[in-house]
């Protein structure tokens, strides 16, 4: 999986500790998520997408890149 | 898990092993005892209290990978341990034996414990025929 977190934090002018504080999860985890060390579960997926106003699928999408998850 | 059975889990974690730590002193043991309080110091250190967000689910993620890789290295250990000892008592290192024994006794009830909690989690998350 590949994902623009980065992308839609910076066009909402967010830091990974307000995106976080937002998110409920430790700045840790948007780290991760956002360097693809760890791939998030659905209803976090579906928070993200949700606070971004966009759909999950314009935030992830299947890649080739290393995940957090089996 | 929520912060307060995190502290729980800690405390009891803790409170067992400064127990073991006085034990050992009261038994002279100072090598146990260095161990206990060693360990002791890793375990504050290195596991958090919860004290960030109440649930984040890499932070569960990442106690589930340590719990398995925990319980597999531990019963592999106690287990290769067991029948190692039970064959050098059967060579006449009759004292191990009793070692032995514990040892295999403990790994049986590693793998049963492993078992029913994984008959108890597959019931939990819908591992039934029923539609």
């Amino acid at each position: 999986m590949k994902n623009r977190l980065k992308v839609y934090r910076a066009m909402h002018d967010l830091t990974q500790e307000q995106l976080a504080e937002k998110l409920k999860v430790s700045r840790q985890t948007v780290i991760a998520i956002e360097s693809n060390k760890y791939l998030p579960s659905l209803p976090l997926a579906f928070r993200i997408a949700a606070l971004f106003g966009v759909k999950i699928e314009d935030v992830f999408s299947e890649g080739d890149q290393k995940e957090g998850r089996p | 898990m929520d912060t307060y059975k995190v502290r729980q889990l800690r405390l009891a974690a803790l409170l067992f092993m400064a127990a073991l730590v006085l034990v050992s002193l009261w038994l002279n043991n100072y090598l146990l005892a260095a161990a206990g309080l060693v360990t002791g110091l890793l375990f504050l250190l290195v596991v958090r209290s919860g004290a960030g967000p109440a649930v984040d689910e890499r932070e569960l993620t990442i106690r589930e990978k340590a719990a398995a890789s925990t319980y597999a290295i531990y019963a592999g250990t106690i287990g290769l341990s067991a029948v190692l000892l039970l064959l050098m008592a059967g060579r006449g290192f009759v004292f191990l034996e009793a070692l032995g024994l514990v040892f295999a006794y403990l790994t049986l009830f590693l793998l049963a414990l492993y078992a029913v909690s994984y008959q108890f989690f597959a019931h939990r998350y819908g591992g039934g025929d029923e539609e």
